[in-house]
Parts: C-alpha cells; structure tokens; sequence
C-alpha cells in the first residue's frame, strides 16, 4: 500500500504555503494539469473555501492548509464532478481525510476521478471551527505557529488522535513536508497519474524519503496510543443507553452533521423522509409509556441509523462536529463506533480504490458467531404430512 | 422479571424460506409466541439496520431476522449481505453499549415448520428472561 521509499524533491523556499504554491505555479505552466481546486483566502475576507483556480498568479490567495476545514474537499470534488468528468485536467490539492472521503465517494459512485488528480499533503490538523469564527485573526496566527511546528493543542480533539493525517496510498501524488532543514517540499508520486506530473516537470523520483519516514511512523505511533486512550476515556462517558442519552440530549435536530458529512451522500436522507413520520396515535402510545416523549423524537434514533449507515466509511474527518452548534463530541463516538466497524471488517475506509465497501461484498463462510447456531435450536426435518 | 410482562418481538422474515417456514409452523398447529409480530420482506438482505433500530428504539422488546440458509437463497445471495448487516448492527450496538441480546438472526427454511416454532419460543423465553426493552420508558429518547 504505502508508496515506494522514493519521492522527488521540488526545490522551493519559504513556509510550507509558499513551497507548495511554487510547485503549483510550475506545474500549471508547464501544463501538468489546467486547473487547482483547492482551499484559498477569498479576496477581501478571512475566509477559506474550495475554489477552482486556473490562473497561476491567483495561486497567490491559496491555502493548501488552511486553519481550518469549511468545508469537506470532498464534498466540494463531489459537488464538481457530479454530473460527470470535465474535458480540464484538475489536480485537487486536499487534506489525507478529504481525500479518504473522496476515495469512498468514489466506490459509491458520486465522484469521478478521471481527470482529477488527487494530491494530498502532510496536515498537521485543523482548528474547530467555531474557535476560528470568533476571532479569524488570532485563529490564523495561531495556527501559523502550529504549522511552523509549535505546540498543537489548540487543534480540534478528533485531529489530535488523527493517525492517518500522512500518506494514505489512494492518492495520485502525495507532498510530504520534511524538517526545516530541508530545501523543499517532498513529491511522492502514487500511481502513473502522479508520475506524470514528475515526468511534466522533469523532476526524477530518486530523492531518499526515508528521514521523512521515519517522522510521520514515530508522529503515527504516538497518535494510535493517544487515540486508544482517548477512545477509552470517551467509552467511559458515553457508553451504555443513559450515558449515550446525555452525550446526544444536546441535539436540537438541526441534522448539520449529516449536511457536512461527505460520506452522507444521498439526496433524501431516510430519516428526513415519510418513513420517519409517524401517526399522532403513535407518538401517544410512547409517549404513555415513557411518562412524556421528547419532540421532535426520535432524536438517538437519528444519530444510531447515520453510524448504521455511513459508519463504515466514516473517515474521522470532524466535519460533523464543528458543525454542531450545541458541542456534541459527535465526530468522537462517530469515529470510535467507525473504528470498531471497520476494525471488524478490516476496513479501511479510502485506503484504496479497488477495495470494495464491506456491505457490498460477502464471503460464504464468515461471522457465524452472529447467527442463530443449529446447535441451540436442531433443525429437523419435518414430516410434511405431519 | 417477566411478571405480568408481555414481550413485543418484530420478526422480519423472508418471503421464501422463513414466512413460508412460519405458516407451516401454523399450519401444523405448532404453538408460536403470541408477542411476535411478523413483518414479510422479500428477503433477509433487504433488512437494513435501521429498520432493526427503529424497532428497538422505538419500543420493541427483541427482533428477530429470519431468512433462507446460507446457499439457499431465493436471489442465490441476499442472506449473506443479510449476516453482513447483522454484524455490522450488532458492533455498533455493542460499541454503544447497547443491549444487543434483543436481537437474533435465524436461518429457518420453507420445510423448518418445527425449527421455526422452536427459534421463535426459544428466542421468546431469551426476551422474558431479558425482561421489558428500557428504552420504552425513556423520555428523552
């Protein structure tokens, strides 16, 4: 899965903005692909979104890591590709989780990557959003620091237990960002897409990355240990029925978890259908069972049907979370009850295209331990004159 | 427990194997919980587990899903996207620390009249042992 220990070193001074931006500017010029798409400053504003950018010279507005994600990149490639491929080459410059989403957007066939070229980049986190709003400025500097290698603590809760915030394997080319000392940025082409975009700029995949390695592996196994623990204390406080019950009882039913989830895809969510509407008579009869009946209901139901539902390919990218505006740790129980999926289908959600989503496929010998077993019950065969 | 406690179960059952299985149960006479409410599907595969959760949310004291044995289905296989789904329903269940004893998934066949009346009692006796689902008295819910 993880590329070749080789990559190629694009020559470029500055932070890492400017570096990744001279490395665009150049491969727009010499025609590598036609357009960007990628987050950037609209003119005017602090505000970061996705834009389409052709021209090298508005390269300038761009952000390859903004302070924070507005907005899912894949939602954004979604959102330009759905009616089909274009005939413009696209290079989409996005965070490890955006491009994860993308890749399952793709094998649930609503993106396509055909001419997109999909580039990933070292990302040290994002800052929740709502922190950011309150004081775009500060935010900014604040995260200049973390970028510069500062202290990361300010970085929302579900990046600081990220450990795939590096190369995932499923992209065309990914921009590994090496030590200081480094002259560079690194490009680690991922497939003959990425490959060609070495050869259009007449760079050779021979540079050594194995420095650069061994930092994402020792950052990596820092981050699985603080996620165990993390998921650990957060099991403490939500699991079982009261306890889940508290943690979602600040839900005010606005469902903007599942309008910024990239993976909630379909156009008419089932719990926002007919099929969630239920007669006056019905509510009654819970609500004379319970004592009184929370309204609108069905509040956890909501919650549990999306982990049902898109928990497989949940790829922890927090859109969810900074999007609720009552600081439910949403993101959190969505990415434990993520991991336990797919640690149970050895899952990996956007870790390759060819790998098909689980309830997709089957094997016929597999999870007897959750059927009914013939031992408890002996089937008989029964005499059909009986 | 189980004092004066009548169990609801929803069963969904498959059309071609576990349906027909049940009315052969009923045919014979077999003696079927009273509490199980059956609801025909086409096949077990198209259980999705929302359903499952609706019914367990909403009130219901045990599901069952009932469907052709593995190899036998009626779209040569649905039972297998089926089992996937359950196990997919059930970690989630069981990573939310959710009762996931209230669930069963069964594979009875159209000729199993007995072996449906048995998984049914069987699981009917689990519920009442289980007792009432608590999450038809929570308010909040």
């Amino acid at each position: 899965m993880a590329p070749d220990d080789k990559g190629a070193l694009f020559p470029a001074e500055g932070g890492v903005r400017e570096r990744v931006i001279a490395f665009l500017q150049k491969a727009i010029s010499q025609g590598c692909f036609d357009a960007v798409l990628m987050p950037a400053k609209a003119p005017g504003t602090d505000s970061f979104a996705y834009s389409l950018i052709g021209d090298g010279q508005l390269l300038k507005n761009a952000y390859p890591l903004p302070p924070v994600m507005s907005v899912q990149g894949a939602k954004a490639i979604s959102s330009l590709t759905r009616s089909g491929k274009g005939k413009k080459k696209i290079a989409a410059l996005i965070r490890p989780c955006e491009l994860r989403a993308t890749v399952e957007l793709f094998k649930l066939g609503q993106v396509d990557l055909e001419n997109i070229w999909l580039i990933s980049i070292d990302c040290p986190g994002a800052l929740p959003l709502a922190e950011w709003a309150k004081d775009p400025k500060k935010a900014e500097d604040a995260f200049a620091e973390i970028l510069k290698g500062g202290p990361s603590e300010s970085i929302r809760p579900i990046c600081q237990i990220c450990d795939k915030f590096s190369t995932t394997g499923a992209e065309d080319l990914h921009i590994g960002v090496p030590g200081k000392e480094a002259s560079g940025i690194l490009l680690i082409p991922n497939s003959p897409k990425g490959e060609a975009i070495l050869d259009c700029l007449g760079i050779a995949a021979g540079e050594d990355i194995s420095g650069w390695k061994d930092q994402v592996d020792k950052l990596t196994g820092a981050r699985v240990e603080k996620k165990r623990q993390a998921q650990k204390e957060l099991e403490a406080k939500s699991k079982g029925l009261d306890k889940l019950l508290d943690t979602f009882s600040k839900c005010i039913n606005c469902h903007n978890c599942m309008r910024v989830c990239p993976i909630c895809y379909c156009r008419q969510c089932f719990f926002e259908s007919d099929n969630m509407q239920f007669s006056f008579e019905d509510y009654l009869k819970r609500a004379e069972a319970a004592g009184g009946l929370r309204l609108p209901p069905d509040t956890l139901l909501f919650h549990i049907g999306r982990m049902l539902h898109m928990s497989l390919s949940c790829v922890s990218c927090g859109a969810c979370e900074d999007a609720c505006p009552t600081a439910i740790p949403v993101a959190q129980v969505f990415s434990l009850v993520g991991n336990r999926n797919q640690e149970a289908f050895d899952y990996i959600p956007g870790r390759s295209r060819d790998e098909p989503p689980p309830l997709r496929v089957y094997q016929e010998e597999e999870f007897e331990e959750v059927e009914q077993s013939h031992a408890a019950v002996p089937a008989k065969q029964e005499a059909r004159d009986g | 427990m189980g004092e004066g406690f009548t169990p609801r179960i929803v069963g969904f059952l498959c059309n071609w194997c576990s349906y027909a299985g049940a009315d052969l149960a009923g045919a014979a006479k077999l003696e079927i919980p009273a509490s199980l409410s059956v609801i025909r599907v086409m096949c077990s595969g198209r259980v999705d587990p929302v359903l499952v959760a609706t019914a367990l949310l909403q009130g219901a004291d045990g599901v069952l899903i009932a469907g052709c044995h593995p190899g036998d289905c009626h779209y040569r296989e649905g039972n297998y996207y089926a089992r996937r789904r359950f196990a997919l329903l059930k970690k989630t269940l069981e990573t939310l620390g959710l009762d996931t004893e209230r669930l069963m998934l069964a594979w009875v066949s159209a000729s199993e009249g007995q072996r449906f009346g048995e998984v049914a009692n069987q699981f009917a006796g689990q519920i009442m042992e289980l007792g009432p689902n608590p999450m038809k008295t929570k308010i909040s819910l």
